[in-house]
């Protein structure tokens, strides 16, 4: 499993009045040479027309940054096949393409293309690094005007953070509360007091709060489509599931010493397995008779672990609302509400599976949605990782 | 007469018991007669065990009064029970 996890996430407000929005964010994650590529357009004007623009670009910038063709020519190629605007004869969409790749090691390769966007910022930690990008000249054919890429090269490390936004954010307030917008320098003052605040924020809050603020500067009625999308690299959140005791006890011991060392959330499901870590750990086992459904025996407390739940009833509906990509609001207060927002809240599930046959459960009046431990941890897996993108992995005991 | 010390109930809450009727004996606070209720410590436990020892001769669902495990308990069964133990 990765060190790192790369957080990416976007908020948009459309311009006042507008259904559809003149800016376009993509995001692809290509997990097999760990690349993650984030681009955003800003189409010429907004509505339609624009939207229309920056998806082509988005598109095609997207699409050759996974190619190996060099970056100049690519943007070349996309000035190139832009419509021409009918009133202002020309064709035009700005762009930022981030290319994100990451080897076995904690940092994170950042190879950033810019045209007429706003700068991107960066911060390590809540501190802004300043940087000067590589210019270069495109000198097309046929150009209305002189089109200069920038060309960058960071490096992030655990607790950076990349911003790219549009015009919309850095012209809010334009004419109005400031007469010359917000400008960049706000926008990193502000998103510094952001971080300087709340040191973990995630990359979903930290956009949407820019995106907000810049809306207010704009009295509530956006001149422009304004998107900000961040980045942010951090550690994992991991978390631990153990289901059904080993095979052989001896191997009982051990299992408690892998509870105990590891680094994140841990849940235990099955009666049986949570008595053997209560009798190791020596910490008592206490049902909680408060929270339970019809359907769903009820959890317990445990010092040491996080969440103790009954087994395979427990287990099964949580593979089926999982499958379904049920809100956790939806559910009643039981185990399985409890464990879907464990895992909704972490990005590595490692799960332990114990072996051993349950005595209780060969009876033949015990319902069949009881089934075989292996193939519902195989559900879960399958759900956690297609449907909410999470890292998971496995391990027989 | 009713008992000076608490009557000490534990239910089992396993997944064998749990299917078998036992979450209907979860309801306790509404079936159970508020004089035994309150002379009763009722707890859930993961697992009595009463599944996996031959010498009961009874099934799931299983609860423990005092010492002593009952099998095949329905919310009848346990309201008789738990009077005839509280009034003794």
């Amino acid at each position: 499993m990765n060190n790192v996890f790369i957080d990416v996430d976007y908020a948009q407000i459309y311009k006042h009045g507008q259904k559809i929005g003149g800016d376009v964010f993509l995001l692809s994650r290509k997990p097999d040479s760990n690349q993650i590529v984030c681009t955003l357009s800003d189409g010429l004007g907004s509505g339609v027309k624009a939207n229309v623009l920056a998806s082509l670009t988005a598109r095609m910038a997207h699409k050759l940054s996974f190619s190996d063709m060099d970056l100049t020519h690519s943007a070349k190629l996309i000035m190139n096949t832009l419509p021409v605007c009918k009133e202002r004869k020309i064709s035009y969409a700005t762009f930022t393409i981030a290319d994100l790749r990451h080897n076995s090691d904690e940092d994170v390769q950042v190879n950033l293309v810019e045209y007429d966007n706003p700068s991107a910022l960066v911060f390590h930690g809540s501190e802004p690094e300043y940087w000067e990008s590589e210019k270069i000249d495109l000198m097309r054919e046929g150009a209305f005007k002189k089109e200069v890429l920038g060309r960058s090269h960071l490096n992030l490390t655990i607790g950076s953070r990349l911003l790219i936004f549009s015009d919309g954010v850095t012209q809010a307030g334009m004419g109005k509360a400031l007469p010359l917008g917000w400008r960049l320098k706000g926008v990193r003052t502000y998103a510094q007091e952001l971080i300087e605040q709340n040191p973990d924020i995630s990359s979903h809050d930290l956009s949407y709060a820019i995106v907000q603020k810049a809306h207010t500067l704009d009295r509530l009625s956006a001149k422009d489509d304004i998107t900000c999308m961040v980045v942010y690299v951090r550690k994992p959140r991991r978390t631990l599931v153990v289901t059904g005791p080993p095979f052989v006890p001896e191997h009982d011991q051990l299992l408690v010493e892998k509870i105990k060392q590891f680094e994140g959330k841990r849940i235990v499901s099955g009666g049986t397995t949570a008595q053997i870590v209560s009798r190791i750990l020596g910490s008592p086992l206490k049902v909680d008779m408060k929270c339970w459904s019809p359907d769903v025996p009820p959890c317990s407390v445990m010092e040491g672990v996080d969440l103790v739940t009954e087994g395979m009833l427990t287990l099964s509906k949580v593979a089926v609302a999982l499958e379904q990509k049920k809100s956790s609001l939806t559910l009643a207060n039981d185990a399985v509400k409890k464990f879907i927002e464990v895992m909704q809240d972490s990005d590595q599930v490692h799960f332990i599976v114990g072996t051993k046959i349950n005595e209780a459960h060969q009876d033949p009046n015990i319902p069949v949605e009881i089934g075989i431990r292996r193939t519902l941890i195989g559900r879960l897996r399958k759900a956690l990782e297609e449907k909410y993108l999470k890292e998971t992995s496995l391990e027989y005991m | 007469m009713i008992r000076k010390t608490k009557v000490s109930v534990k239910i089992c809450v396993g997944t064998a018991c749990f299917v078998q009727g036992g979450a209907d004996l979860l309801l306790y606070q509404d079936f159970l007669d508020p004089v035994v209720l309150a002379n009763c410590d009722i707890e859930g436990v993961s697992c009595i065990g009463g599944c996996k020892d031959d010498t009961l001769k009874t099934r799931p669902p299983y609860i423990q009064i005092d010492d002593k495990i009952y099998g095949e308990m329905t919310q009848d069964k346990m309201c008789a029970l738990l009077s005839e133990v509280v009034h003794a």
